[in-house]
């Protein structure tokens, strides 16, 4: 009811004027009405229209109340509220500054995580009708993969044969070398099936997209610009669409630039044709994406359903390459913020609840603020104004302050935001922007407003419900009037408080103890000195493999015989950065497995040095050796895991294994060591079993340097980029890292919750410390009467210490039982983002109860000691 | 035609509002004729105290009042019963119907 005035009143701010002319409308409407009847019953028109004013009488007071009626008083009376609120704020500068800052930060840590969950949950993805995009892929149900990759040819039947989406593309992603016109440079991009930007709903700017015929196998000449890479290196030249650039030293006609802004998949700059053909690219090679646009009107799970139904009858017609494959079908932003989803929600709750505690310690401060101000109030009640009248000054108060405190809050949140984005080492998609939009300001004025109201009314509620008598006849001591409402309301505050933050306290620990367990896992190789970088070699140049081989056994042999080097690898994806290559593990002897059976090992190229640079123990067998060549008989190294899993209790040594299709004709090869076990994609869990295969024998254009060096790894950046542009000056390296730096970012998510839990939680903690101590603080002032009767009856100091210290413990003691039972309940939650640590940990759960408990003895114990030195005489006479 | 002599009574001509709206939305200057008609002449309400009284009725939110077009085509606002009104009227009826019983009996003795 208040809300809706508070409305009206808004809304009459802007129509004042308006409000004014309807008035005046709709009495020039009744003086004529009333003329024209006059001058019908035979008068003048000048006679009829002085009638008709004069029966009207005092028009202005006519007006003056239909403005009243109408909202404008509203108006006026929230001015007034307004300017006296401001003027009292004002006289006390200490105090508004406390609860604006108070509020500032409260409110600033809600609107920086807020503008962070909008740029990656909210703001739409920069296509045409979002919400009608999904992504394809296949799984195989049986082995639990969710992801496998679409075949190219099951891609053609799922395009063909669906009736569900207006059109389906596919994709790769990859990296490709631009030589000429400047440095060579690595760019990323993806080759793409026709009809992926019409899916996507953009146009180019520039020229035109990928025709069908670009689109069949072996024509992949044409390239399509991303327009940052438009202006970097053609400097935004028109004329460069119809000129032919290099692309892995194969000429390409440039025939289109899309859009500022546009990027798929995530990363991409440029866009080849995928161009390929189903002799090459069989059901059996997986690793494409795929993007479908939904017909209207067709739901995700109509889609989904229809899809399984699509990939049952190409299971049929080929069971032996699509036994046990299924399709997936994924709403494009839930495929794209999976990861950061959970997170941001529960941060939001974090955030939340450090507002909630500094809307107590605000509601705190008003009410002491208010008994103080119980004799303006009583005089301002006693001469006349309502309890309604004096409420809505109270809450007007309330939220002149709170505006304030949601603008800085909203400072707070700029500056929050930077050092948040800054915290994140790895590059964001390139949709997520994070800039002060309306959603942002709306939030944060929405939560103002709300909180203004949450800190404000129950102090408001309790102090226009003044006792005139009571107040006024005491002669205004200082809040004896308070009773015993307030004191529960204080206590309640108290109690709320501790269990607040505990819940938050709790929180951070867990989300601590997580990441510190996460840091210290041991994930199979000793990554200190130890310097990585990238070198891709460009298909055309490259494309032997002899020619692969020798460049990089070439590479290592220079980076070896560096000095400060100690030993020096290369491999061809590396552990914990992301890249990935699984292949099917056949195992001789054993049941061929359909591809949807046989499981994926993560199947890793290597040098000889590899797994010295690494500190990779080798347990049985031998390592790799420059003799392991292309002619000389196959060899592979296995993990632990890998041999526990079919030798168990024998050697592994000379048994068989290939790789690849089960059904293909790859060659065995012989298993002639067994390697420590490393995790490769995530720090936490190990997830697939390895292999490692000389890189000889199956070659790879693109790996990676592995370099241990005597001491800090950074100096070699330079000596080792050297030795790379001694041997091919055209070559880039990309992705230069410590080993350490690669671990740090795999485990940037976990740090970062961890960093923001611990900052809410302290904010949280000093925020309850500071309102338990005003609370015990201002309950031993109200009792200075109290206090000075029991000193003068014989109380000691430790009596009075015992007495107050007691009542805050009490409190305490009950908000910890109550936030002990909350937090148990609500970090649930959290459990998936925690790792070896139960959410319910134990130590986690003291530790903090211990912590609040002594944080409170303190804020306790100094208003306490305060207390002992009240002067009976003083105290009394004070009376 | 009578001239009103002294103020109705007090929350009488918010009655005869009320009572004049239960046909239908009127603008004020239609309520005014209405109740002069209603009461065949023998009423007239001034404009000085119809307005505050529409006024005073709208804050009640006992009628609300939105723009419209006059019989004659002009835009002119007008004013409806609204349920809570409706319903105020029928105790309003009530009243004034014991009000007139109980006068009149005072009235009638001597």
């Amino acid at each position: 009811m208040w809300l809706g005035s508070l409305y009206r009143r808004a809304l009459a701010l802007f129509r004042s004027e308006s409000i004014h002319q309807e008035i005046d409308e709709e009495i020039r409407f009744h003086i004529e009405m009333r003329t024209e009847e006059n001058v019908r019953r035979g008068m003048t028109p000048e006679e009829a229209r002085r009638d008709a004013e004069r029966r009207f009488g005092r028009i202005t007071s006519v007006k003056e109340r239909g403005y009243e009626v109408r909202g404008g008083r509203m108006l006026e009376t929230l001015w007034q509220d307004l300017r006296y609120g401001i003027r009292t704020l004002r006289k006390q500068p200490g105090f508004s500054a406390v609860v604006v800052l108070t509020l500032a930060i409260g409110i600033g840590a809600n609107s920086t995580i807020f503008s962070f969950a909008n740029g990656v949950l909210l703001r739409p993805l920069p296509y045409s009708e979002p919400e009608r995009l999904v992504l394809l892929d296949e799984t195989a149900p049986l082995r639990g993969v969710q992801s496998m990759g679409v075949s190219f040819p099951n891609f053609l039947d799922w395009r063909a044969q669906n009736k569900v989406f207006e059109d389906v593309a596919a994709y790769s992603p990859g990296t490709y070398t631009l030589v000429g016109g400047g440095e060579p440079e690595q760019a990323r991009g993806a080759r793409v099936s026709g009809g992926l930007f019409e899916i996507l709903g953009v146009a180019p700017v520039l020229g035109r997209t990928i025709s069908a015929e670009e689109d069949g196998p072996g024509s992949e000449t044409v390239v399509i610009l991303g327009h940052g890479l438009w202006q970097r290196r053609f400097g935004s030249e028109p004329g460069v669409v119809g000129s032919t650039i290099s692309i892995n030293n194969r000429p390409h006609t440039v025939i289109g630039v899309m859009p500022p802004g546009f990027k798929f998949p995530e990363v991409a700059d440029l866009w080849l044709p995928l161009a390929l053909d189903t002799q090459r690219w069989t059901r059996n090679d997986h690793g494409l994406g795929a993007v479908a646009r939904l017909k209207p009107g067709v739901s995700l799970e109509q889609a989904g359903s229809e899809m399984a139904a699509l990939a049952r009858r190409i299971e049929e017609q080929n069971p032996v390459t699509n036994e046990g494959l299924s399709v997936s079908v994924t709403d494009l932003r839930a495929g794209l913020v999976s990861d950061y989803r959970q997170a941001l929600l529960i941060l939001l709750g974090v955030v939340g609840f450090v507002l909630l505690i500094a809307c107590v310690n605000v509601a705190n401060l008003l009410l002491a603020r208010a008994s103080s101000r119980q004799k303006e109030i009583s005089i301002r009640v006693a001469l006349g104004a309502g309890r309604w009248r004096v409420f809505r000054q109270l809450v007007t108060e309330s939220l002149v302050l709170s505006a304030a405190g949601g603008a800085l809050g909203l400072v707070i949140a700029i500056w929050g935001l930077q050092l948040l984005l800054a915290a994140v080492p790895v590059e964001l998609p390139f949709w997520m922007k994070f800039d002060l939009d309306g959603r942002v300001l709306g939030f944060t004025a929405a939560v103002s407003l709300l909180t203004g109201l949450v800190f404000g009314a129950a102090p408001a509620l309790k102090a226009s419900k003044v006792d005139l008598n009571e107040t006024l006849k005491e002669g205004g001591r200082s809040g004896a009037a308070a009773g015993a409402g307030p004191k529960r309301l204080r206590s309640l505050m108290v109690v709320g408080e501790v269990a607040l933050s505990l819940v938050l306290l709790v929180g951070a620990g867990l989300m601590m103890r997580s990441f510190i367990r996460l840091q210290q896992v041991d994930v199979g190789l000793d990554p200190k000195n130890v310097l990585t970088m990238a070198v891709p070699l460009p298909g055309a140049k490259y494309r032997e493999p002899e020619r692969q081989s020798a460049f990089f056994a070439e590479l290592v042999e220079r980076v070896k015989n560096l000095p400060g080097v100690r030993a020096v690898g290369a491999v061809s994806n590396l552990p914990l950065d992301g890249s990935r290559w699984g292949r099917s593990l056949t195992v001789e002897g054993r049941p061929v497995l359909s591809v949807g059976e046989a499981p994926v090992i993560n199947h890793c190229v290597v040098t000889p040095g590899y797994f010295r640079a690494m500190n990779i123990p080798v347990l049985a067998g031998r390592e790799i050796a420059e003799s392991d060549a292309r002619e000389a008989p196959k060899v592979t190294l296995i993990d632990e895991r890998l041999a526990r899993e079919y030798w168990p209790g024998e050697s592994p040594l000379g048994k068989r294994i290939r790789f690849g299709p089960p059904e293909s004709n790859e060659p065995w090869h012989t298993v002639v060591g067994v390697v420590g076990e490393v995790r490769h994609e995530r720090p936490e869990a190990a997830t697939r079993m390895s292999v490692y295969v000389p890189y000889r024998q199956i070659t790879v254009r693109q790996m990676t340097l592995a370099v241990r060096a005597e001491g800090d790894p950074s100096g070699l950046t330079a000596a080792v980029r050297n030795q790379v542009r001694e041997l091919d000056p055209d070559q880039p390296v990309t992705g230069v890292r410590t080993m350490e730096e690669v671990i740090s970012r795999a485990i940037w998510q976990p740090r970062l919750h961890a960093i923001l839990f611990a900052v809410f939680a302290a904010v949280a903690l000093a925020l309850a410390s500071v309102g338990i101590y005003g609370v015990m603080s201002y309950t031993v002032t109200q009792r200075t009467h109290e206090i000075g009767v029991r000193v003068a009856m014989g109380a000691t100091p430790r009596d009075i210490v015992r007495l107050v210290v007691g009542q805050g413990l009490t409190l305490t003691l009950i908000g910890i039982a109550l936030g002990a039972a909350s937090a148990l309940a609500l970090t649930r939650v959290m459990s998936s983002l925690l790792f070896e640590v139960s959410a319910a940990d134990p130590a986690t759960f003291a530790a903090n109860m211990a912590l609040l408990t002594v944080m409170s003895l303190v804020a306790c114990y100094i208003p306490a000691r305060r207390a002992t030195r009240v002067d009976p005489l003083v105290a009394l006479r004070y009376e | 035609m009578v001239r009103q002599k002294a103020d109705l009574l007090q929350g009488t001509l918010d009655m005869l509002i009320l009572k004049a709206l239960s046909t239908g939305p009127m603008h004020g200057y239609g309520v005014g004729q209405r109740i002069t008609q209603l009461a065949e002449d023998l009423l007239t309400v001034e404009e000085g105290s119809l307005y505050p009284a529409l006024y005073r009725l709208e804050e009640r939110g006992w009628i609300k009042s939105e723009w419209g077009k006059s019989e004659n085509n002009r835009r002119a606002r007008f004013y409806k019963l609204t349920a809570a009104g409706r319903k105020r009227l029928g105790v309003e009826e009530e009243n004034w119907r014991l009000l007139v019983l109980a006068v009149g009996k005072v009235m009638q003795t001597t």
